[in-house]
């Protein structure tokens, strides 16, 4: 390009003007052109009408306002009256109910098995819990970890099985928590659930007070049965507990926990001092020592634990030896997974007391 | 005329350097709302002529004047202002 050619200096006014216009009319045809071609490629590739619809298609499509019926034209809760038959028991079932019913009905699925191996295995363990009573008592002494063993395992499976309309593998377990009276919860018809608690008629004076100083055993106003969950459940106070345990076990027997303050007044006598000292609760004093059974478990319970009970509860306000009650039953209850632990120490400290 | 058109080809090779010439299409393009009512005419023209009948020489013999014509006043004053401007500014070049 030659600098000397372009002298636009030398030019007159309309002479740039028209070269303005010049300029300006070759950049409006280029854009023009880059229009067509836009256009012209969008034709060719076909995706010039993609925003068109039919009129058709357009109608189906539309918004729905009318009452009832949501924004595609459904109905909201169409399948609550709908019924299904069931090909397994040909019964009509809800639309809703149908899938969990279908599980049960045809023993299929995770709960289903569940809950036949645990039936199966508790039947077993009922079969052969009325043989091995004796038994236990006699072996007590010597072989108390195979039989306590056996007893906690038992009792273990017995409070699945009977737990107060909870099936453990649903998740709706922690609804029966709401209530908070002596009687059970929920009326839940399910088939597992028949026998929410233990029937304490059936069961022996030894069986009881097995029963006792594990679990809560508060019956229910309602069934008649009594409760199997673990000696601090919720559902019942402590005095219900008490109540319950004067009932079965005569007016010497009080809860477990209790005992093992009571215990350890009557070894005052000898060189239980220090704990009793420590394990001031009182109120139930006046009680004498319960049923060497039971007594010596929770004794040990007492004794083996008392100090870290009484240290932590010292600084605390006498409430009532309920409170005393609550902690031991819940480091009771923490001993009671492994299967008892404690209670191998405890003839032998009897043995040396006495 | 060899000077002219000398001339012209070495004014738009300034523009296109510097980068003004992109500058004024996008500023035509920005302010021009012509295109929606463009597309709108051309759609109609499709269908009537079919889809495969278009080609870039119809659509340009159709468009340009349309677009030409189409480009407010305001707009066209404001290029042309700075088109001047940029011819002035490289006058002495």
């Amino acid at each position: 390009m030659k600098m000397e050619d372009m002298s636009l200096s030398g030019l007159d006014n309309s002479k740039l003007e028209a070269i303005a216009q010049e300029l300006y009319a070759d950049l409006v045809e280029d854009s023009c052109l880059g229009f067509c071609f836009e256009v012209h490629r969008a034709v060719k590739c076909g995706y010039f009408f993609l925003d068109d619809t039919d009129p058709d298609s357009m109608k189906d499509f539309e918004i729905v306002d009318q009452p009832g019926l949501d924004i595609f034209g459904q109905v909201f809760n169409q399948w609550k009256s709908k019924e299904c038959v069931c090909p397994n028991c040909s019964r009509s079932i809800a639309a809703s109910r149908f899938a969990p019913h279908l599980e049960k009905c045809l023993g299929m699925g995770r709960n289903s098995s569940r809950i036949a191996n645990r039936r199966i295995a508790n039947s077993n363990n009922m079969n052969k819990s009325e043989s091995d009573q004796e038994d236990n008592d006699d072996i007590n002494d010597n072989d108390w970890s195979y039989g306590s063993e056996k007893k906690a395992k038992k009792r273990k499976s017995d409070k699945l099985w009977y737990l107060p309309f909870q099936n453990p593998n649903s998740p709706r377990r922690s609804k029966s928590l709401k209530h908070k009276n002596g009687e059970l919860s929920n009326s839940d018809p399910f088939k597992y659930n028949n026998s929410t608690g233990i029937s304490y008629e059936t069961l022996g004076p030894e069986e009881l007070r097995s029963l006792l100083t594990t679990q809560c055993g508060v019956i229910s106003e309602h069934t008649k049965k009594m409760c199997t969950r673990s000696l601090r459940c919720p559902q019942h106070t402590d005095e219900q507990r008490r109540t319950v345990r004067i009932y079965f076990l005569g007016p010497s027997a009080v809860l477990p926990e209790v005992e093992s303050s009571l215990d350890n007044d009557s070894f005052d006598m000898t060189d239980s001092q220090a704990l009793i000292s420590r394990l001031q609760w009182d109120g139930s004093s006046d009680l004498s020592p319960s049923d060497s059974g039971s007594s010596k478990t929770s004794e040990n319970q007492g004794w083996g634990l008392g100090t870290n009970s009484s240290e932590s509860r010292k600084t605390k306000k006498k409430k009532s030896h309920l409170s005393l009650v609550g902690t031991a039953s819940g480091l009771g209850s923490n001993k009671k997974k492994k299967p008892k632990p404690p209670a191998p120490p405890t003839p032998s400290i009897y043995d040396d007391i006495n | 005329m060899n000077k002219d058109t000398q001339m012209r080809a070495a004014i738009n090779h300034k523009l296109i350097e510097t980068g003004e010439r992109e500058c004024l299409k996008e500023a035509l393009r920005a302010k021009c709302g012509c295109k929606d009512q463009l597309q709108a005419h051309w759609e109609e023209v499709i269908k009537e002529k079919g889809l495969e009948h278009v080609t870039v020489d119809d659509l340009e013999a159709e468009v340009t004047p349309k677009g030409r014509a189409l480009v407010p006043d305001g707009v066209k004053k404001e290029l042309l202002r700075r088109i001047r401007t940029f011819l002035t500014q490289h006058a002495s070049l």
